[in-house]
């Protein structure tokens, strides 16, 4: 379960204070799949590293039991200069994971070949997706984090995170950004709109989007 | 939620009490073992993105302390100023001031430099700034503490003379050094954080220091009002206390450890505010 409790952020601007999130407080149960929406900035990134624990809120407090990922996206996380297998390597050993099977399960999954010992700033925006999520894949959470990630690639590679992730899917929950519907239709039931610094949790996706979209035409 | 799965104060439970702490302490072991991890991760990551995936590519942190000291000595020998203090080898003496003050003026750069040259890993939640923190400034002390082992004994090699009164004051000062630089750093990394005219008088602050740290002179060389102004110094005791470790003959009397360790302590305590303060500060985008 992951409870947000009067979760507010604000950063500071050279154009005065942006308030991201506004007092919000959600309870989302455990083990489950929901969708996160909104406009560019809304906060949707934001939120997911406040979830993670890499950002603290400004005000207020994230409570959850189990292990939260780090968010699963293209920015963060990575070093450019190491190579794949290197990155792979850092994050074993900061998870305390057998590190030779986190590199092989990610290897395998990420499909590169030899670019996975290539450095990282070498690589495709789909080729860094691949590792980003081959690697999360290969550690045990409990709640995986998306930002973006499994919208890239091409079919076979979309099918991949699909069927991993079905794979967990009795173990952990998931919370993933995307712009994409189809995308999250293939994931989540219940999606989080976000919106003016506030988060509301409709029941379908359809619900969402129609409530994302008057927004927008408003 | 957390509170109400406490048991209640007055339970009844013979050694429940014991126990609670005797799990406690486990879980303080166990959250020492994950941080020591993630230092050594993080220390593991930086050899390879500072020097290379060669294995030789850490030569290259080993030679610039080795430069840094070979040009002082060599403009001080073409200078005609090489007149050490007796019983020292100017080598020897330019070495145990060089090095010293380079590690902490190292590890304040690097160390001030610990949150923004990686914020990336920051999006992993077991790495915060504490660790960033240790892990750069351990790096730094290994390093010189390593150039300081290889050239002093290069040049007892080199000389067939082994001078080296007391090795734990030697290593203390060094150690010291690196503390200092660790705290201030810590100090220059948090309000870096919100603001960047940290990062501006960062080099016009350290700048004098280089040249009151008793690098080319020592203390009791000097008249006694100089004496008493440098001596306000904490680097100026450390570089005092690694030649009084080294130098059989060296006059012992003008450092005082006492004073480093309330330096250590203020500007480390000082910084950690200053860290938990801007924690929330740290924008990642």
């Amino acid at each position: 379960m992951l409870e947000l409790r009067h979760v507010t952020k604000i950063y500071q601007t050279s154009s005065g204070p942006n308030v991201v999130l506004r007092d919000v407080s959600l309870t989302l149960p455990a083990r489950e799949s929901i969708g996160v929406v909104g406009k560019n900035g809304a906060g949707k990134s934001t939120l997911l590293r406040i979830v993670s624990h890499a950002e603290a809120p400004t005000a207020g407090e994230v409570i959850h039991h189990g292990r939260v990922s780090w968010p699963i996206g293209f920015a963060g996380g990575f070093n450019g200069s190491l190579t794949g297998e290197e990155n792979c390597r850092f994050v074993a050993r900061i998870y305390q994971q057998d590190i030779e099977y986190v590199i092989e399960q990610t290897r395998e999954f990420a499909d590169i070949g030899r670019y996975f010992y290539e450095p990282i700033r070498t690589y495709s925006s789909g080729m860094r997706a691949r590792v980003a999520f081959g690697l999360s894949m290969a550690i045990d959470f409990d709640l995986y984090l998306v930002d973006e990630v499994t919208a890239v690639g091409d079919k076979t590679f979309r099918k991949k995170c699909r069927d991993a992730f079905a794979a967990r899917r009795e173990r952990a929950g998931l919370l993933m950004v995307s712009h994409d519907v189809a995308t999250l239709a293939e994931y989540c039931k219940r999606c989080l709109v976000l919106h003016d610094g506030g988060a509301t949790l409709y029941d379908s996706l359809e619900e969402a989007t129609e409530a994302y979209e008057a927004r927008e035409a408003a | 939620m957390a509170a109400a799965a406490e048991p209640a104060p007055h339970s009844s439970l013979p050694g429940l009490g014991d126990r609670r702490l005797v799990s406690r302490v486990a879980t303080f072991r166990k959250g020492l073992a994950s941080q020591t991890e993630v230092v050594i991760a993080l220390v593991l990551r930086e050899t390879r993105t500072r020097f290379g995936r060669n294995r030789l590519g850490y030569l290259w942190a080993l030679i610039e302390p080795i430069v840094i000291t070979f040009t002082f000595y060599g403009v001080l020998v073409l200078a005609g100023r090489g007149h050490p203090p007796a019983g020292m080898s100017l080598f020897a003496f330019i070495a145990t001031g060089v090095l010293p003050y380079t590690l902490f003026s190292n590890t304040i750069m690097r160390v001030a430099d610990a949150i923004n040259s990686n914020k990336a890993l920051l999006y992993y939640p077991q790495v915060r700034p504490i660790e960033l923190v240790i892990s750069r400034a351990a790096l730094e002390a290994a390093t010189f503490i390593a150039v300081f082992v290889l050239m002093m004994s290069a040049e007892a090699l080199i000389s067939q003379r082994l001078e080296l009164e007391d090795p734990l004051l030697v290593i203390g000062g060094l150690l010291a050094a690196s503390a200092l630089g660790t705290g201030l750093g810590l100090v220059f990394c948090a309000l870096g954080q919100v603001s960047t005219l940290a990062d501006r008088v960062r080099g016009p602050l350290m700048r004098p220091l280089f040249w009151i740290s008793g690098i080319f002179f020592t203390v009791g060389s000097l008249p006694d009002n100089a004496r008493e102004a440098v001596l306000w110094n904490p680097m100026m005791h450390v570089t005092e206390l690694v030649r009084a470790g080294w130098f059989p003959g060296h006059d012992a009397n003008y450092f005082d450890l006492g004073y480093v360790l309330w330096w250590i302590g203020g500007l480390t305590l000082v910084g950690l505010i200053l860290e938990r303060w801007v924690r929330r500060r740290i924008d990642l985008t």
